[in-house]
């Protein structure tokens, strides 16, 4: 019974927990850090052992909608319009999955590379706080929800990225930052006005109706308003230039938790495209905005990463080139899915195989790049060099991650991506030469990375030996990663078929 | 239930090769000259004949030293490319504004 109460209200505890030991560490921090810390650490271990329990319920049982306010939280009290709903499906489950592994480990590396900061207990609050938002965005079915917890990510990411205040250049990241977040939280809060106005609900699957019944012209432009706001938090080219100035100059530990609620950002954006607006048009249309801006990302990321010779702002490109695969892939699998062409499934197991990969190798490589600032207190590759000499750990972890951005095989980069290629191929063959070129540039990028900050005569140029929680939170990832690698196929049928399942059954009616 | 998975590409297999690989070579390396006794100059660089450089960094091959020839060759691709951006807020919000108008033209003229 208790079992069933825990699995049932598993997706509210996910964010309860986190909010919860938010205003713990705040409150109780101000005691004495140690006590934020332990706090921090529970809120962080009970956030994902509920991600685990339902996780396993959607993977093993069924996914399910919950109502909040209703007697019982199951699907159909969904009949009241402002009751907010969330939805548990293998969708869900992928994301909440992605960002728990880069929240334990960048909250893992966090507890030694921020120990000289002052002000800690409100470091972890912002943690928690963002790992709460960033949940709460792809768990939640209901519109006016989603803005909240889109707001509560943008401010609690913002205040991460300027935590370091006395930096002027991460306040300057995140002024950027808090601009366009509130300029994008502005324009969902007015589509979703728009939506309002025009069907009178909320909530996803209720929203999805009326859309059915008519799409009209202001709809047309609350769908167009939210892709833009979605994708630009997303990272994706044009709309890209904050992320490089954010990741770059956040705390180091914090960077891929911060890459991470892009992510989010693109788990909804695929959610609303499939769940709520793939009824009122043509979704090939839809398909085609998502490969458009994909292959614009792709191109320019990798672009610029080429010119980078700043250590994290190079990573930082790369992740943009990389959004830009999985929305390709996605794009064609939207496209695709209803023509019957045969692969669109094929291209969303490797769009969203991708996101999982890439979740987990641009932590690895954020905080390996951050492990090598720390020692040298140096980020420029003209002036790196021989680290391998005295950071062997680290410079395997920094190889791994790098060999799976660049998909070479066996890694699982190279798995996800031979998804898309094989997909993307059938769909446009320009596209896929796209990929393969785009793909062959960011090994070339971080080979010289690589080469730049490892390799060669020992320079002498450690002034600090890394902790081990650092290499705790870099050796998950690498765990995980290595298990991705060893395991293609369990992956992809145990996690990432039923996100597939969960995304085409929204398409097809299903749970939005 | 979707039937499509990584069908013809097995990472163990593939590791298992590659191990298989790395044995040969170690095999051809343990029939090298097993008399051979290093110098001082063993392990050093060679630069066509010069002697190397005792300044360690001087022998390394720092980030702009790579790919100069790509950035020159794809010169005018660069050029706009990277003074696009600029670091100013104004400009990435000029690039929301621009694309939010190209993709509202996009859905008004398809749907």
């Amino acid at each position: 019974m208790t079992l069933d109460i825990i699995i049932e209200n598993s997706p509210t505890f996910i964010l309860a927990i986190p909010l919860l030991f938010a205003f713990l560490t705040a409150v109780l921090g101000w005691v004495s850090e140690k006590i934020g810390e332990i706090l921090f650490g529970i809120g962080l271990a009970l956030t994902v052992f509920f991600v685990g329990v339902m996780s396993f319920e959607v993977l093993t049982a069924e996914s399910w909608f919950y109502v909040f306010g209703a007697e019982s939280p199951s699907p159909e009290n969904i009949t009241s319009f402002f009751r907010i709903t969330f939805i548990a499906d293998g969708f869900a489950v992928l994301a909440t999955i992605t960002i728990s592994i880069t929240a334990v480990a960048a909250g893992i590396y966090s507890y030694s590379f921020m120990k000289d900061e002052s002000g800690l207990n409100k470091f972890y609050t912002l943690f928690l706080l963002t790992l709460a938002g960033v949940n709460g965005m792809v768990l939640t079915g209901d519109l006016f929800n989603l803005f909240v917890w889109f707001e509560v990510t943008s401010v609690a990411s913002c205040a991460l990225i300027a935590f370091k205040n006395y930096r002027g250049r991460s306040v300057e990241a995140a002024l950027k930052y808090m601009v366009l977040s509130t300029v994008g939280g502005l324009v969902v809060l007015f589509s979703i006005g728009l939506l309002y106005g025009q069907h009178g609900v909320l909530n996803y699957a209720l929203l999805r109706e009326g859309i059915a019944g008519s799409f009209t012209f202001l709809d047309k432009l609350a769908l167009g308003l939210l892709a833009v706001v979605f994708a630009m938090k997303a990272s994706s080219v044009p709309m890209h230039m904050w992320a490089p100035d954010a990741y770059g100059e956040a705390p180091g530990s914090v960077t891929p938790f911060i890459a991470v609620t892009s992510l989010g950002s693109l788990f909804v954006l695929f959610r609303l495209f499939f769940g709520v607006f793939s009824v009122g048009l043509d979704v090939a249309i839809l398909g085609s905005l998502l490969i458009v801006l994909g292959a614009l990302s792709m191109i320019v990321g990798v672009s610029m990463a080429l010119v980078q010779s700043d250590l994290k702002r190079l990573i930082a490109y790369l992740s943009v080139s990389q959004v830009g695969y999985m929305m390709t892939a996605i794009g064609v699998g939207l496209a695709t899915l209803r023509s019957g062409e045969g692969f669109g499934d094929l291209a969303m197991q490797g769009g969203l195989f991708h996101m999982l990969n890439d979740g987990v190798y641009k932590a690895l490589l954020f905080l390996s790049a951050v492990a090598v600032i720390h020692t040298t207190d140096i980020r420029s590759l003209n002036d790196l060099g021989g680290l391998a000499h005295k950071m062997p750990y680290t410079t395997f972890f920094f190889l791994f991650g790098a060999l799976s951005i660049a998909g070479i095989p066996p890694t699982s980069g190279f798995s996800s991506k031979l998804l898309i290629y094989k997909s993307v191929y059938l769909y446009s063959p320009i596209l896929a030469i796209i990929a393969l070129v785009v793909s062959i540039i960011t090994f070339a990028i971080v080979a010289k990375a690589f080469f730049n900050a490892f390799l060669g005569p020992d320079q002498s140029l450690m002034k600090r030996r890394i902790s081990k929680p650092m290499l705790w939170g870099m050796g998950i990832l690498t765990v995980v990663l290595i298990v991705f690698t060893l395991f293609p196929n369990v992956v992809v049928a145990e996690i990432v078929d039923p996100a597939v399942e969960g995304l085409i059954g929204s398409l097809e009616g299903g749970l939005p | 239930m979707i039937d499509i998975v990584l069908e013809n590409w097995s990472p163990i297999v593939f590791i298992v090769v590659l191990l298989l690989n790395v044995l040969v070579a170690y095999w051809l390396y343990s029939m090298g000259n097993p008399e051979y006794k290093k110098t001082k100059y063993s392990g050093d660089p060679f630069i066509s004949g010069n002697r190397s450089p005792k300044d360690v960094k001087k022998l390394h091959v720092a980030g702009d030293n790579l790919f100069w020839g790509f950035k020159k060759a794809l010169k005018r691709y660069y050029d706009p490319l990277i003074d696009g951006h600029t670091g100013r807020l104004n400009d990435y919000m000029i690039w929301v504004v621009i694309t939010l108008a190209v993709v509202l033209i996009y859905l008004y003229l398809v749907v």
